[in-house]
């Protein structure tokens, strides 16, 4: 399709920035509309070839375990991982029945929104101050990435060793200064609740460099005309930031919503290490049940409901946040 | 249209984002067949990690069994613990399950007709040579369909030192004793802890079993699991009594075991349950701990121990595989090389020519000891595999919750897989 717009090198085509946007004023020479009427066939057979090891990624990694993931979530899978036919939909009927679902499903939220909502405003500031020249920023740019570039799993294992009673460092720390008055320190990652809010804080540390990233690259687009006027008009920083500056991030501010609240929300080793030791389902999100289906209870068939529900969740998410702050429109 | 499209992109993001964990499940495969074209046999192998030195201990083994068999070829995969089952789940959904495999259940797999029976892939005097208690605890509906690998016991292991500090004069051997101990070691202060209690996810089934047992409970047998009856109910009240005292570490529900061995090896805890390697343990981290083992306390002081012993299977992928795997489990139960294995391992041996050479180790001799006494879980039930799940996720709870709703709990868990 692009091939009969591109055909023609005119500015306008590349000033829209779209190829389809510059179809029409480019539409001059008689044959182009014509041809467009049937798009079909030829450009298709053309195109083939050349899209073909995409469709073959997407098919295979994208529609294929979406599709076998439902198929299980209908059929009897024994303990042994067996296929004993199908139950139809007794396997959702089973998730939905269970007694801790309800919890679960509203821990996972205020996991998602928590997090995302923290990593964002956190990294508003972050990406500010590296936005700013001084000396050694570099530097500083370089060790924001630490967190992204070194494994989650590491990462979090550090923390929870450092959580650990008896020989942790960070609890020995909150000894050392009086805040944990029992001599080997408190099980953080003991009790369901302070294990689920250590887990929000190492998920957010691990998801700033992403969005940090993200929101300076969207600085780097804000002209500095616009700063400059409003400068000349009188406004102060604060204004100038809620006004200017803010406005024009939405762009780069919504995708990273987008992505952090996908990423969060099937976030699964960061509350495996940190409450995997914990009895019950009072530190579970959806992930993780999905994970105790699979490992404690060898139910693959109901797992696989479950991340189907997950799924489910997730596209209505997004679906209603490109709805209602639709993160394509330009500003 | 536009909109819709971006619409569109954006869901597919998503379903790609989610999927992530999702197609976890689909790799692993490594597609080896059973010949080659060299016309040598290969056998797939699945081990759990039982030390650092496992994959060595194994590899020993297979090195002197192709030497004396070279048409046929061993392939070993280590796994730890922790990932085993999920490993052997994923390789049977895939069609490719290992020819032999070391494990703990067996029996839903042999309820699922996966398994050789174990007649059919060991000669006449290696079947005669297993210890017949250890056998008869591989067996479903009578017929063997495991083979016995190691088999290992539990005992108390006492600090003498913090014993003596708190004035308590000898090991206790009963439940009284046991509560009365433990208090007066946690009073010691300076976070030292009485009896350490591992009820976390890594071995709830264990500690469960050390308290619901000895306060005459079962968890039941072959045909039926019972953990919601009333004999239980002593040793889970026990617990509580065990925790309310503070007797305990802190956050008992919740501790797993290695970690927790770990600080009683560091001497910060009076009384722990552990396990022959736990001796090897001890005398790399502090040889200078001074310890001994004593049988478990009991509710009435009776003499009694939980047996572990895990099994070594054979699944039946391959006709022409048995001869060969007949050949290796030959070999490899054969005294010379069996002993150093599970001595190299630190477990007990399974054969009674094993036993007989080492009844003068020391280091075992307290554990051998206390074997004749020892109950074993019901793992040749089908059902054992959904119990032990149901242990290790919901024991935990009775830190906070009533022992018998905890129990109902677990019950109606198994009831339903």
């Amino acid at each position: 399709m692009s091939s009969t717009t591109d055909a023609s090198p005119n500015p306008t085509g590349a000033a829209a920035g779209r190829p389809r946007s510059g179809g029409s004023p480019a539409g001059g020479k008689g044959a182009k509309p014509a041809r467009r009427g049937k798009p079909g066939g030829r450009d298709l057979a053309a195109a083939l070839p050349w899209i073909t090891p995409a469709l073959i990624l997407i098919f295979g990694v994208v529609l294929f375990p979406a599709v076998v993931m439902f198929y299980n979530s209908t059929r009897d899978i024994s303990l042994s991982g067996l296929d004993k036919g199908s139950v139809g939909f007794d396997n959702y009927v089973e998730v939905f029945q269970f007694p801790y679902f309800w919890p679960i499903f509203f821990r996972t939220i205020v996991w998602v929104v928590v997090v995302v909502a923290f990593t964002v405003v956190i990294s508003l500031g972050l990406a500010q101050i590296l936005n700013k020249a001084f000396p050694g920023r570099q530097l500083v740019r370089l060790v924001v990435i630490i967190p992204w570039a070194a494994s989650v799993v590491m990462t979090t294992m550090v923390v929870y060793y450092g959580l650990e009673p008896y020989f942790g460092i960070i609890n020995k720390f909150l000894v050392d200064i009086g805040l944990v008055d029992t001599p080997e320190g408190y099980g953080w990652t003991k009790n369901p609740t302070t294990a689920f809010m250590w887990s929000i804080i190492v998920a957010i540390f691990v998801s700033l460099p992403f969005t940090t990233y993200t929101i300076l690259a969207g600085l780097a687009t804000v002209p500095g005309d616009t700063l400059e006027a409003a400068k000349m008009d009188g406004a102060g920083s604060v204004r100038t930031y809620f006004t200017i500056v803010l406005p024009q991030l939405r762009g780069a501010l919504s995708v990273a919503v987008l992505i952090n609240i996908i990423n969060v929300f099937n976030s699964l080793p960061i509350l495996r290490v940190m409450t995997g030791s914990i009895p019950g389902y009072d530190a579970d999100t959806i992930m993780t049940m999905i994970f105790k289906y699979i490992q404690n209870q060898h139910k693959v068939d109901v797992a696989s409901a479950l991340s189907v529900v997950a799924f489910v969740i997730v596209i209505v998410i997004v679906a209603v946040y490109v709805k209602v702050v639709k993160p394509m429109k330009e500003v | 249209m536009k909109k819709s499209l971006r619409l569109g992109a954006a869901i597919a993001l998503a379903a790609t984002a989610s999927l992530t964990l999702a197609s976890c499940g689909f790799g692993g495969g490594n597609g080896s067949d059973g010949g080659d074209a060299s016309g040598k046999t290969t056998l797939n192998m699945l081990v759990p990690s039982y030390s650092d030195a496992t994959q060595d201990n194994w590899d020993t083994v297979i090195e002197g069994f192709e030497k004396e068999n070279p048409d046929i070829d061993v392939k070993l995969e280590v796994q730890s613990w922790d990932n085993l089952e999920s490993v052997i789940t994923t390789k049977i959904q895939g069609g490719e399950a290992p020819d032999i495999y070391n494990g703990g259940p067996f029996a839903g797999f042999a309820a699922d007709g996966l398994l050789y029976e174990t007649k059919d892939v060991v000669s006449d005097d290696t079947y005669s040579d297993f210890q017949d208690s250890f056998l008869a605890n591989a067996e479903v509906d009578g017929t063997a369909y495991a083979l016995p690998l190691i088999a290992s016991a539990r005992a108390l292991f006492v600090n003498n030192d913090l014993l003596e500090q708190a004035g308590v004069s000898a090991a206790p051997t009963n439940w009284d004793e046991l509560l009365d101990a433990a208090t007066k070691i946690s009073k010691l202060g300076g976070g030292v802890a009485g009896y350490g209690m591992p009820l976390g996810s890594e071995e709830a089934q264990a500690e469960a079993a050390v308290w619901l047992w000895g306060g005459g409970g079962t968890f039941g047998d072959a045909e039926e699991i019972t953990v919601d009856i009333p004999e239980n109910l002593p040793g889970a009240d026990q617990i509580k009594k065990m925790i309310d005292a503070g007797a305990t570490q802190a956050d008992p529900g919740s501790t797993d075991r290695t970690p927790l061995m770990e600080i009683f090896v560091q001497g910060k805890i009076g009384m722990q349950v552990g396990l022959p390697p736990t001796v090897g343990q001890i005398e790399d981290g502090n040889p200078d701990l001074n310890y001994s083992i004593v049988p478990i306390p009991t509710k009435d002081g009776s003499p009694f121990t939980l047996g572990v012993m895990d099994q070594l299977m054979a699944f039946q992928n391959d006709g022409d595989k048995q001869d060969a795997i007949k050949k290796f489990f030959d070999y490899y139960y054969s005294a010379d090389v069996y002993v150093p294995w599970v001595q190299a391992e630190g477990f007990l041996p399974v054969t009674k020519s094993g036993a007989e050479q080492l009844k003068d180790d020391e280091a075992l001799a307290p554990f051998l000891e206390v074997l004749p006494d020892a109950q074993f879980y019901p793992s040749s039930n089908p059902k054992w595999q959904a119990t032990d799940g149901a242990f290790k996720s919901l024991f935990g709870q009775i830190q906070s919750k009533p022992a018998q709703d905890v129990l109902t709990e677990i019950q109606a868990q198994v009831d339903a897989s």
